[in-house]
């Protein structure tokens, strides 16, 4: 046996900038609230001083404009996991060890690939493509593999019996002990694994339990260690969170690619490829923007899917910049052409007039009316789906009118128009009162609106029922400041 | 001409219903005055916290204040009570009392039989709640009447909100059905219309959602203020505002009535207090002066005693006389201070030590007629046996009669970007980055430039609204808390003078007024507080006493010490009360005390007050003989003459207020509750031009009296007057003859009082061993929980550290251990384990501090030892010796060192610098002997563990930085811009090298810095630790 450990020192980080090269000092942090720590920051950060371990306030003080992302860990294991189903080009034995190691076994492959060494570069290009910076080694066991690439030793140990000389000057942190254990071995003056061997079996299994010397067993290959191997999905799926919002075709080009990449290993791990690709844009401000790529022919050839796509994005036109790339294939087959079904099935006809009208007048013409607990009136309603007719915003507002005995009153006294004006309207002032085809009645009642300062929208107004000469009743209202000019804001039915 | 009608508002909130009143009842109080009402009434929510303010402010503006609560009951309905004469004010009072001693601190719960049971003298307002629908429910109206026949309305508040005429129909449909008046009130939220936005933001943190889904709950328009009368004759038919004016007329109390009852347990029975105070002071005298007292004393006290006599305020006297005793009975040191405290009276009941033989000029000053202050004694108690002083007067005087007076905790900059912040929806990462250092905020107002480089555009509107929010909101009170040591104590029941509410920790209760408000009404209060120094010196009296069987009390130390006097010269004050810190160390030197009234110049010169009022400089020249000592005028030298002619005391600055600038006593005593109050309120502003006014009329220079204005807002800043001074230069002489003659004896003394003070251990038991004291390491063998003495090599004694230094030692099993070492000494880890029944854990950090040493061997050797200890199954008698024993590496001096500051925090081992020093001198630095020895203006490179940073408020931006050596320590000064450019090595290293050049004055020396390296690297793992920026 043979195994070659991609160790990701970077991965909690690179999940961030793989999308888009950072910069830009960038920092994820972990923990909450005055305990926030950078767990890992990349190379601008680390040049303005910023440094693992160090709080967030210090790293701010560091770097003035700071990208501070929150680590992700489930997001780390899924970027793992696509990792793993990518090795699977170079061996059928793919292990994870989670949070940030995949274990190929690849004595097998090693002649396949034209020797060890062959095998490495291809891997380590490989990852650096995908965008992870990884360290390889390999050893005959998994656990050594592991510490060596953990440790960032490039070494690469055949044989077994080599494995005490070798392990013996790592640090003890490769073990993975609990805080406890390794406060304790350090106490004990115990640095490396070299020191922890030489200390008296029985003595240490004492100490520090069994465990520890079955760890180191298993490392030394003096008993077996089997690894359960990664089965991969049979469906494709991959995105990418892009750093500062894409909003031109080249820029999404980068992370496309790199997607493509990722999909050519998972392809080539089952032999085979695809015909069509579905990526989808999504936007900053909700909503996305899909790309469908159909082939003549299955294909998995990153370079040329790159090409193709090149072609395709720069006729996409972007409503917004693009926040994240996912690219999901579901149809993995094999390589050799097969005959194509043209003929989707045909769509369920749904007989409801709202999608029948959306279908002929466009999406966004047919909408409905909600309501929103606000006291500008111009912002007391928003569009929102036909039929659902429910507050859109300011819900928890909503909830709190519950209890507020002025507003749950006033929703049903308050007298509000049913047709308002897209703009309140500038009314004609003849003699101190509103004009508007003949002088307007004002109504005895006063409703008095000042509010939503908050975002640079503040009115003050004095709104009015008034009847024209006609009979209308209108609702009007005048400023309270600057001019005291008249509007109409609305009419009633 | 049209006069408009009167009109009295009686439903008003201030900023003490927390989160709702978006004005300060002294802005309501002003408005209300200026817009001519009749009268306003304060009615926060369940709460009389702000009628004292309010009061006063009503009295400056002559405008009739009445005091009410609004209540809503669990049981509807929603109303507000006022006050009417002194009587219902006490139901008041209790109602409140009653409904937040029921709840939650910060709430209440109250429901109508509590009201009917307690509060049926007060008037009621009745606010309908308003639900939809033509009609409102009648009920609690016809309750309201039968519990108050005559004196219950209902309010109606019309709010322009498209609603009122509607509104109006129902209330007056309401009235005709209960048979209840109505009467016109506003519902007032804020002073001014131009609150609504800060009112607005109020009630989004209050709900906790962001303003812009707070919806309907904020109101809908800014008609909660007080509003012109012009403007209420045109809502309300004049009948309604008639109704106010009549309403007011029947409410007749004012806080003045107040008057406050001091207990009578103090007094034997059948003695009357001025007698038994003149018998207690006849007593003190013959103890004080065993020969008899001189004539001058004598006549001082009768003085005294009349004056107190005058002013009946001997009980008071007594109450403080009291509490001493007990402390006293029980053996915890304690001492007087405040303006009272340094009075012969004080000295023969034994509350100060001050003893007039050494300061006869402090005496005479401290009760003064004209002065009209209530008498004011603070007492100080060893800071870890407080809490059973504390106990005592809850004992005596009955948890009914004795609470805590409260502390107004306000919005800082720091609370308040954060509400307004999340209420304006930033988010979260920007306001930890706008609060993480504060410097946009100069400490009155927010700089744009400084705002700009924290990475924010103070243009921005988002930035500006918050800004202007924040600018409004802070200083507005957010909840009550206790105040350290401020005791209320009573003849009644304390509930029918102030309300009492729930404090936050259990069993505790707090008056809702903090002690301004009590000064304000000549409540009195005595004041006990906490002081680690007086555990210190007690310790080191009994040390002493049990090292060399001679027993030191605070009187029988020798005065006036010429050694003493010369260690303080030298700034050689590491551990001493009050004169260690930098700045303090700075000033020896200079000042060179060589008597006690020195120290007390000393204690005050080195505050805001002085160093603001540019007083620090000319008073040291005079001293210096390098300016002639002058007086602008004879008045003037009476208060200047023991301070050279120059202001240094809080005193001398108000009294200067009245011979200098004419003020009137009365001025005077609201000058000094505003400087008191001024870092919380503000408020002195009005006072500068009457200052500078006055005392140009009185033939003084402009210069001189802003000068001395400055000065006052020094003080406002952080107040130090001369009573305090004095007794407080007392334990600074106490402390430091400790430190000159009892070198170990202190170190031990303070290392068993920690935390406390500038320094940490580290630095202690380093300066102690610079001094030849012989410290010993923490060993099972002999040291106890505490640092003890043993006899050491010399005659002189040596300080064994204690088990309480290892961190993470239980204190439970660090007692075991002593326990079973007074058995019989142990023979090995596993005996140790055995017989003290040490858990695993307690014996790794015993191993880890080296405390195993004598029974293990090296720490390694130790910690194998410790974890081979089986768990609830200590090793049997020889059962270690069948195990083999590894042969394990002793770790390196630098290993030993490491692991010493973990587990102990200090060394007594090298100084880490120690180890590097080669290393240093290839990068060419100086240590820090070294550098003393330089001459002024020579370049210097130097090298030190950082272990303190400081950025003083009155240094404009310099930082001042503390290194440390194996040789001493070394004070950097970094200016604002080597600061900003160097900012990450400044605020980064641990080890930090300097380069720059030596400024001296004397034996003050500072290294000016050019120049900052972090060279952290080179301690590897060594855990220290800086004090910074306290």
């Amino acid at each position: 046996m043979l195994w070659l450990c991609l160790h990701l020192p970077d991965l909690a980080l690179e999940i961030f900038t793989r999308g888009a090269p950072a910069n830009d000092p960038l920092v994820v942090v972990c923990g909450n609230g005055r305990k926030r720590r950078v767990a890992l920051c990349n190379a601008a950060a680390r040049g303005r001083g910023i440094r693992p371990d160090m709080g967030l306030n210090a790293a701010h003080a560091l770097a003035g404009s700071l990208r501070v992302c929150e680590r992700d860990r489930e997001a780390e294991r899924v970027a793992l996991d696509r990792l793993a189903a990518w090795s699977g080009q170079f061996t059928s034995v793919v292990s994870r060890t989670p949070p940030q190691a995949l274990l190929l076994e690849v004595a097998g492959s090693c002649r396949l690939f034209g020797g060890l060494e062959r095998l490495k570069e291809m891997v380590s290009r490989g990852v650096a493509e995908l965008g992870y910076r990884a360290s390889l080694a390999s050893a005959p066991t998994p656990l050594a593999a592991s510490w060596l690439a953990q440790d960032g030793r490039e070494a690469c140990v055949t044989r077994q019996n080599a494995l005490a000389a070798v392990l013996a000057s790592l640090p003890l942190t490769c073990l993975g002990l609990t805080a406890k254990q390794s406060e304790t071995l350090h106490g004990m003056g115990v640095r490396t694994i070299g020191d922890c061997l030489r200390l008296p079996r029985d003595g240490l299994a004492r100490r520090m339990g069994p465990e520890l010397i079955h760890i180191l067993d298993r490392a030394l290959g003096c008993v077996p260690d089997p690894r359960p191997a990664f089965v991969a999905p049979s469906v494709f799926a991959s995105s990418l969170p892009l750093p500062g919002a894409v909003s031109t075709a080249e820029g999404l080009l980068f992370p496309v690619r790199r997607l493509l990449l990722e999909l050519e290993g998972f392809l080539r791990a089952r032999d085979a490829g695809t015909r069509s690709l579905s990526l989808s844009f999504h936007h900053a401000a909700a909503g996305t923007t899909p790309v469908r790529l159909e082939l003549v022919a299955p294909s998995r050839d990153a370079a040329y899917l790159t090409l193709l796509l090149r072609e395709r994005l720069d006729r996409v036109a972007l409503p917004a910049p693009v926040e994240e790339v996912s690219l999901h294939v579901a149809d993995p087959c094999p390589l050799a052409p097969r005959n194509l079904d043209f003929f989707a099935p045909a769509q369920a006809a749904e007989g409801m007039l709202i999608e029948r009208l959306r279908a002929r007048l466009g999406r966004d013409a047919v909408r409905g009316l909600g309501q929103v607990a606000e006291h500008r009136p111009e912002r007391a309603w928003t569009y929102a789906e036909p039929g659902s007719g429910a507050a859109v915003r300011g819900g928890s507002g909503r909830q709190l009118l519950q209890g507020s005995a002025c507003t749950s009153h006033g929703a049903e006294d308050r007298k509000r128009p049913l047709w308002l004006l897209r703009e309140p309207m500038p009314l004609e002032v003849r003699g101190e009162r509103p004009y508007l085809d003949g002088m307007l009645v004002l109504g005895r009642e006063r409703e008095r609106i000042e509010s939503g300062w908050w975002d640079g929208q503040d009115i003050a107004r004095d709104y009015f029922i008034a009847c024209s000469g006609q009979g209308v009743r209108l609702w009007v209202y005048r400023e309270l400041a600057g001019e005291h000019r008249w509007f109409l804001h609305g009419m009633f039915a | 001409m049209n006069t408009l009608a009167d009109y009295a508002e009686l439903h008003c909130l201030s900023n003490f219903s927390f989160l709702r009143g978006a004005s300060h009842p002294e802005e309501l109080v002003e408005r209300a005055a200026a817009l001519g009402y009749v009268a306003l009434a304060i009615t926060d929510e369940c709460s009389l916290a702000g009628a004292v303010r309010a009061h006063l402010a009503a009295r400056d503006r002559q405008i009739k204040l009445i005091l009410g609560s609004e209540f809503a009951l669990s049981d509807g309905p929603r109303l507000v009570l006022l006050a009417v004469d002194r009587v219902s004010y006490g139901d008041l009072s209790e109602l409140i009392t009653c409904g937040r001693r029921a709840a939650g601190k910060g709430k209440y719960s109250l429901e109508r039989a509590d009201v009917a049971r307690i509060a049926t003298r007060c008037l009621a307002l009745w606010l309908p709640e308003e639900i939809p629908g033509p009609v409102l429910d009648p009920e609690p109206g016809l309750w309201l009447r039968q519990y108050f026949p005559g004196s219950a309305w209902i309010a109606v508040e019309l709010m322009r909100d498209g609603l009122d005429g509607a509104r109006l129909a129902r209330l007056a449909d309401l009235g005709r059905q209960t048979g209840l008046p109505l009467v016109a009130s506003g519902d007032v939220h804020m002073h001014v219309r131009a609150r609504r936005a800060l009112q607005d933001t109020l009630t989004a943190i209050r709900l906790g959602v962001p303003l812009e889904e707070a919806g309907c709950a904020l109101n809908a328009n800014g008609e909660r203020h007080l509003r012109t009368r012009r403007v209420l004759a045109r809502l309300y038919v004049p009948e309604l505002l008639a109704e106010t004016k009549r309403i007011a007329g029947r409410c007749r109390f004012s806080l003045d009535e107040l008057r406050y009852e001091y207990p009578e347990e103090v007094v034997p029975t059948g003695e009357m207090p001025a007698a038994y105070l003149a018998r207690l002071v006849t007593e003190g005298l013959g103890r004080r002066w065993p020969a008899g007292a001189p004539a001058r004393v004598r006549g001082l006290v009768a003085h005294e005693l009349a004056l107190i006599a005058e002013l009946g305020y001997e009980p008071y006297f007594l109450t403080v006389y009291d509490i001493v005793r007990f402390a006293r009975a029980r053996g915890i040191l304690c001492q007087g201070r405040g303006s009272a405290a340094n009075s012969v009276v004080c000295y023969c009941l034994g509350i100060t030590e001050v003893d007039p033989d050494r300061i006869e000029t402090l005496f005479e000053r401290f009760i003064s007629r004209e002065r009209n202050e209530p008498p004011d004694i603070d007492v100080d108690f060893e800071h870890d046996r407080r809490e059973e002083v504390i106990q005592y007067i809850y004992r005596k005087y009955g948890r009914a009669r004795a609470a805590l007076a409260a502390t107004v905790i306000t919005y800082r900059p720091r609370s308040a970007v954060r509400d307004v912040g999340k209420a304006l929806g930033l988010a979260p990462e920007q306001l930890d980055r706008l609060t993480a250092n504060l410097q946009w905020w100069d400490g009155r107002d927010v700089v744009p430039d400084r705002l700009a480089e924290a990475g924010f555009d103070p243009a921005n509107p988002a930035i500006r609204r918050l800004m202007e929010r924040v600018r409004e909101l802070l200083g507005f009170p957010r909840h009550l808390s206790q105040h350290v040591g401020g005791f209320v104590i009573a003849r009644g029941p304390l509930s029918s003078l102030v309300p009492i509410e729930n404090a936050a920790m259990p069993e505790r209760t707090v008056i809702q007024w903090d002690k301004d408000d009590l000064d304000a009404l000549g409540l009195l209060k005595v004041d006990c507080l906490a002081l680690g120094m007086l555990s210190a010196i007690h310790r080191a009296f009994d040390l002493i006493e049990a090292v060399q069987g001679r027993r030191l009390t605070m009187a029988s130390l020798p005065a006036e010490d010429p050694a003493v006097y010369a260690m303080i010269q030298r700034a050689d004050t590491v551990g001493v009360f009050q004169i260690e810190s930098r700045a303090q160390m700075a000033m020896l030197p200079r000042l060179r005390p060589d008597r006690f009234y020195d120290l007390v110049i000393e204690v005050a010169i080195v505050r805001p007050g002085p160093i603001q009022g540019g007083m620090v400089h000319p008073y040291l020249r005079r001293r210096r003989g390098e300016e002639p000592v002058s007086y602008p005028s004879e008045a003037v030298r009476e208060v200047l003459a023991r301070t050279l002619g120059v202001p240094i005391f809080q005193e001398q600055v108000i009294r200067l207020a009245m011979v200098a600038a004419g003020f009137s006593a009365g001025e005077a005593d609201r000058l000094r509750r505003a400087m008191a109050a001024w870092h919380r309120r503000g408020g002195l502003e009005h006072f500068e031009q009457r200052l500078i006014d006055g005392m140009r009329a009185n033939g003084y220079t402009e210069d001189f009296a802003r000068q001395i204005f400055a000065q006052i807002q020094g003080f406002g800043e952080y107040g130090f007057p001369e009573s305090h001074a004095a007794s407080f230069a007392l334990l600074v002489y106490a402390s430091a003859w400790l430190k000159c003659h009892e070198p170990a004896a202190f170190l031990c003394a303070l290392l068993n009082s920690q935390p406390m003070g500038f320094y940490s251990p580290a630095q202690l038991v380093q300066d102690a061993r610079r001094h030849g004291v012989e410290v010993r390491p923490a060993d099972v063998r002999t040291s106890d929980w505490d640092c003890t003495l043993e006899s050491g090599r010399s005659c002189a004694p040596a300080v064994r550290l204690g088990l309480s230094l290892v961190r993470g030692l239980s204190r439970a099993g660090a007692r075991r251990l002593v326990e079973a070492r007074m058995q019989a000494p142990f023979t090995g880890v596993a005996d140790l384990a055995r017989r003290a029944q040490l858990a695993r854990h307690d014996l790794g950090m015993l191993a880890a501090a080296g405390a195993l040493a004598g029974l293990a061997g090296h720490r390694h050797v130790a910690h194998w030892t410790v974890a081979g200890v089986e768990p609830d199954l200590p090793l049997l008698e020889g059962r270690d010796v069948a195990e083999a024993q590894p042969l394990l590496r002793p770790p390196t001096e630098g290993e030993n060192i490491v692991a010493d500051y973990a587990s102990l925090g200090l060394s007594l081992r090298r100084h880490p610098l120690a180890l590097l020093r080669l290393h240093l001198d290839r990068l060419g630095v100086h240590c820090a002997a070294a550098v003393r020895l330089l001459s002024r203006g020579s370049p210097v490179r130097t090298a030190g563990l950082v272990i303190g940073r400081q950025r003083p408020g009155s240094a404009g931006g310099v930082i001042f930085v503390t290194l440390e050596d194996e040789t001493g320590h070394v004070n950097v000064i970094v200016w604002p811009g080597v600061a900003e450019r160097e900012r990450r090595a400044l605020l980064g290293a641990r080890l930090l090298v300097v380069t720059g050049e030596i400024q001296r004055e004397g034996e003050v020396l500072h290294v000016i810095a050019r120049c900052l390296e972090d060279r952290s690297e080179l301690l590897g793992a060594l855990v220290t630790h800086s004090r910074d920026f306290r």
